[in-house]
């Protein structure tokens, strides 16, 4: 009598792989969250004629709480100058761009502090705004 | 339907991370070049969140326009067209960006003028 020997498969179960998938996305997704600025709350003024920036080496944003943040890291504003001036390094004129996103309704009080910081450092602003609403336009 | 999901999850991640960054740039010249530039004949633009000062005479928001225009257009030399704003405390982002425009449209050249707070302690 011959016994024939039995073969186990060795598979990946291809149910799983989706869910796996899924988990990698999510995680990578949330890391990625936590050193961008997406969950800053920011409402941008309004501009005409908006163009995009030639460059960007910095982003200062100052969110509806009056806080100030430097590529989305909290920051006091007495110390902005100080920490933009290692990003900028010795990049010339015209390469020193820094987006500056403040919420439209932020005052004075908190804004040109931050510019001032800005232009010690030797940035280059650039407000980052969104379109004027056209009158002419049909409601 | 694991694909379909997938390139869904991936649809809306691209979509969702696409932050906005049109705007204006703006030039502001560095601190230590403000000094020289404010005793030559500079404008100064004073801005409160109801009224626009030229040269300490009050104007309506909109009167200011055609009279900043008025005065950039008679100035040849990139020091006189220098512009010096001093905005109140309370004055809201979305009006100094509104007024700075204006300035900068009419060939201004906006340098800010700050207020520090000093404390002097006398024994």
């Amino acid at each position: 009598m011959i016994l024939r020997r039995k073969t186990i498969e060795a598979t990946v179960p291809s149910m799983a792989m989706g869910d796996i998938a899924f988990l990698l996305l999510i995680f990578i997704v949330l890391l990625a969250r936590a050193r961008d600025e997406s969950h800053l709350v920011w409402q941008p003024a309004t501009g005409t004629e908006l163009v995009k920036p030639v460059n960007k080496n910095a982003s200062v944003v100052i969110d509806k709480q009056n806080v100030a943040y430097l590529n989305g890291r909290p920051v006091q504003l007495e110390n902005l100058a100080a920490e933009l001036k290692p990003l900028l390094g010795n990049l010339p004129a015209g390469s020193r761009t820094v987006l500056f996103k403040v919420h439209k309704d932020v005052i004075a009080e908190f804004f040109e502090p931050a510019i001032e910081a800005v232009s010690k450092a030797g940035g280059e602003l650039h407000h980052v705004l969104e379109p004027a609403p056209n009158p002419s336009a049909p409601r | 339907m694991n694909d379909i999901a997938f390139i869904l999850i991936v649809f809306f991640l691209v979509c969702a991370s696409v932050e906005p960054e049109d705007g204006r740039s703006q030039v502001i010249p560095r601190s230590e070049k403000n000094e020289d530039q404010q005793t030559s004949q500079s404008t100064e633009v004073g801005l409160t969140p109801a009224i626009v000062t030229i040269d300490g005479t009050p104007y309506q928001l909109g009167e200011f326009q055609p009279r900043i225009r008025q005065i950039l257009s008679r100035k040849k030399t990139e020091a006189e067209r220098v512009v010096v704003l001093k905005s109140q405390a309370d004055v809201p982002y979305q009006h100094w960006i509104a007024m700075t425009e204006i300035i900068e449209r009419a060939g201004g050249i906006v340098t800010l003028l700050i207020e520090e707070e000093q404390t002097i302690q006398i024994n």
